[in-house]
């Protein structure tokens, strides 16, 4: 199990490729990331429980949201398996762990802002 | 991570559900300086393709509406021919799943996250890929349309080798054929056409390669063959000719393998030369027996004029006796063991013949039977000797209208030992006889007479040869070597020739003397014979006698002198 | 090598030998192995020949133009029959000494 929330290193190389729009990216992926939870809570049988969680683990791993991602896959692999019990427990757990995360994004988003607005005044 | 440029810019379409992930791979594709598409599920990635055929594709495996598997089903399909590279995106790790991949066509995989370092390598390396199934279809297209070019040069050339190859009398009653071809048409050379005599020359020649190159050579030589054969030239005269030809026209490693026949439908013989290709076949119907006709020269156009060999073999033929020449692309023709059908099948195809009309179809039936593939082109033809009567020359074309023809001359030749070597006069000395309009209609026994009177002061009065010798098979051929030799050694002799044209009446009067410096012959004991069709020596006289009026020998048989008359022409 | 050279010690004679079918494919590699060369006597050796055709009777005869014609003196030999009866029947032993 990561002990690491967020990569540094990877929001850092997002925001080196994505330039001006990086907090746009950081802002979609927030969004996103709300509408799969919600699927995830919603969905009502196994396969799109586990399709759902492997999409949300693709674009965590892509935002460099290491924890997450790691327990989106766990999501995935268990779903596959014949009994869901104890399946909303790890439901929980992805929420909790976006709800730590999330100030974090934000965080990244004002910086980033802040930064441009910096670079711009010259 | 560094900016890696590719070659050229593609246009890439990205099929991504999530907007996240789409939005970081869209820039970072745009940061490799491409164009981009994107699609949020496989339809629209589908519809996109079909409107914007972007080169490339990085697909998302997992998707609404329609997943990627499909979605690249659907992409390959509409690329047809072209390949269009589909790296699929993903983050599925077990084999199956990857396996699923490349089945619906994917080309190869990004793992998520992604990798800048590594989708550049991956473009790249797609890229050359793609350029080079481009390179590939360009040149097969271009390969395509050179090959119809060359097809339709061949027809044109096709075109013309028919009409070349096809005049003259191929479709004598006497002559059957059969040609099939290799490739677009048959190269071997087929050429048949009358003597002003009444002869026939008959021509089966097989040029170095086949299709348009053998077709280049074989117009000047029908060229030749024609011209010469209308105008009374014999075998070996119209084979110098075709030779020199050849010989300055093609290039060194060029030439033609021929078999050249004159079959004598008066003197019952005919007379071959057979320059490198397969044995002919004399089949002599009385008593079954073939007389292989062997290559004994070099073909046609390596020799130069001075080397060259111009001689001949002559063969006594009954009515109805045939001469059979193939080509080698029969005996060649070879199985799906590299065996070839061969000589052997042959000669057993000709043992079990039994009605000879059936040969042709009995030799084709064997080599279908061989199961073999040609690898060369096939000719077949068969000549037979019928009565005269039953065949027909065209009447000679002329060209002019006879307005200005000499009606009052006269004119004598004589020709010496050196001359009578190596020149042959009865071409010129019939285009003579033939200004006069009023002989033109009998030019076939005209030129029939003179070639008789000629050879006959010729070989029985300078050569001093004995026709009784032609009484069998190989006394035939004896004769004519003796000729050939004696020939050979001439150093004193001549032959003179008049011609003697005067009005009479409301026509004219040709009288031919000729003249050798022989010891002549009993006059008296010639004439007291009787006409007899089945002896193979002894026509000439006769023949002299019918085709032309008022024949008399005198000066012990040493001159011989036949008048033509013809009366007024409309 | 399917065409392979050989050139004697006093480099009078050249020895071309000839592999495998002897067909219009060898028609380059034939000429290069002579053409470069003045040429006095030549031996083409025909042992493992397998096949000649009529482009192989074209190539000896440019062979024998490029070493003086009918001044030229080549030597064919170590025919196989099958290649002999060809080399018959086109007559070439008028041309070329066949062995």
């Amino acid at each position: 199990m990561a002990d690491t929330h967020l990569d540094r290193d990877v929001l850092s190389a997002l925001q080196e490729v994505m330039e001006d729009e990086y907090s746009t990216l950081l802002d979609t992926f927030l969004a996103d990331s709300t509408e799969r939870l919600s699927q995830l809570h919603k969905a009502d049988d196994a396969e799109t429980l586990g399709a759902t969680a492997h999409s949300f683990k693709g674009s965590c791993s892509n935002m460099g949201a290491i924890r997450l991602a790691e327990l989106c896959n766990q999501l995935e692999q268990r779903s596959k398996q014949k009994s869901l019990e104890g399946i909303e427990k790890l439901i929980s757990e992805i929420d909790s762990e976006f709800a730590i995360i999330r100030p974090l994004y934000e965080e990244e988003r004002q910086r980033s802002l802040a930064d441009s607005a910096t670079v711009r005044r010259f | 991570m560094t900016n890696v440029q590719p070659l050229e810019p593609l246009t890439i379409l990205i099929a991504e559900d999530s907007a996240a992930d789409r939005m970081l791979l869209s820039s970072i594709v745009r940061r490799q300086g491409h164009e981009v598409l994107t699609a949020a599920n496989g339809a629209e990635a589908v519809e996109a393709f079909r409107l914007q055929r972007p080169q490339l594709v990085l697909m998302d495996a997992m998707m609404p509406v329609m997943d990627g598997f499909e979605a690249a089903r659907q992409i390959k399909a509409l690329a047809g021919e072209t390949l269009v590279p589909i790296i699929f995106l993903t983050s599925l790790t077990e084999s199956e799943a990857l396996a699923r991949c490349l089945e619906a066509g994917g080309d190869d995989f990004l793992a998520k996250p992604y990798n800048q370092v590594i989708l550049a390598a991956k473009i790249k390396a797609m890229d050359r890929l793609r350029r080079l199934q481009a390179t590939v279809l360009e040149q097969r297209d271009q390969i395509a349309r050179h090959h119809d070019y060359l097809l339709n040069e061949q027809r044109v050339a096709k075109a013309v080798f028919d009409k070349v190859a096809h005049s003259g009398c191929l479709n004598a009653p006497n002559i059957r054929y059969l040609q099939s071809p290799y490739a677009l048409f048959n190269g071997d050379l087929l050429l048949a056409a009358f003597t002003p005599a009444g002869d026939m020359h008959v021509l089966l020649g097989d040029f170095t390669g086949h299709g348009l190159p053998a077709a280049v050579g074989a117009m000047p030589l029908a060229e030749v063959f024609y011209g010469m054969t209308a105008k009374g030239y014999g075998l070996s005269e119209t084979l110098r000719e075709m030779n020199a030809k050849l010989k300055r026209i093609l290039p060194v490693d060029m030439f033609c393998c021929a078999t050249l026949l004159c079959l004598s439908f008066q003197r019952r013989s005919v007379e071959v030369w057979n320059g490198g290709m397969p044995d002919g076949y004399l089949h002599s119907i009385a008593s079954g027996e073939r007389t292989p006709l062997t290559a004994r020269h070099l073909p046609l156009g390596v020799l130069s004029p001075q080397t060259f060999d111009d001689r001949t073999e002559v063969f006594p033929m009954a009515v109805g006796d045939r001469v059979f020449l193939l080509s080698d692309g029969v005996i060649d023709t070879c199985d799906a063991n590299e065996q070839l059908f061969g000589v052997e099948r042959l000669q057993r195809v000709f043992a079990a013949n039994r009605r000879p009309d059936q040969l042709f179809e009995e030799i084709e039936q064997a080599l279908r039977d061989f199961r073999g593939e040609a690898r060369d082109d096939v000719s077949m033809v068969e000549v037979s000797l019928l009565e005269a009567a039953q065949l027909s020359p065209p009447a000679l074309v002329y060209s002019d209208s006879g307005q200005s023809c000499p009606l009052d001359w006269s004119v004598s030749f004589e020709f010496r030992a050196a001359t009578l070597k190596r020149f042959n006069p009865l071409p010129y000395l019939l285009q003579l006889l033939l200004e006069v309009h009023g002989l033109r209609a009998q030019s076939g026994a005209l030129y029939s007479v003179l070639a008789e009177l000629y050879s006959n002061a010729l070989e029985h009065g300078v050569l001093g040869l004995d026709s009784s010798l032609k009484r069998d098979a190989s006394g035939f051929a004896r004769y004519y070597q003796q000729r050939n030799a004696r020939l050979d050694e001439l150093q004193d002799g001549y032959v003179r020739v008049h011609l003697q044209v005067a009005p009479k009446g409301e026509g004219g009067c040709l009288t031919i003397r000729v003249e050798d410096s022989g010891k002549g012959f009993d006059v008296d004991r010639v004439m007291a014979r009787p006409l007899d069709g089945a002896r193979l020596s002894g026509r000439g006289v006769s023949l002299i006698r019918q085709l032309s009026r008022n024949a008399n020998w005198s000066d012990d048989g040493r001159s011989a002198r036949v008048e033509f008359f013809w009366e007024a022409l409309a | 090598m399917s065409v392979v050279t050989e050139v004697s010690p006093d480099g009078q004679k050249l020895t071309i030998s000839i592999r495998g079918r002897f067909d219009f494919a060898k028609h380059q590699e034939f000429r290069e192995s002579y053409e470069d060369k003045e040429l006095s006597a030549v031996v083409v050796d025909l042992k493992d020949a397998t096949y000649l055709d009529s482009s192989a009777l074209g190539m000896l005869l440019l062979l024998r133009d490029h070493a003086g014609g009918d001044d030229s003196d080549i030597r064919v030999v170590n025919s196989s029959s099958d290649v002999k009866k060809i080399l018959a029947i086109s007559n070439f032993d008028k041309l070329f000494d066949i062995s």
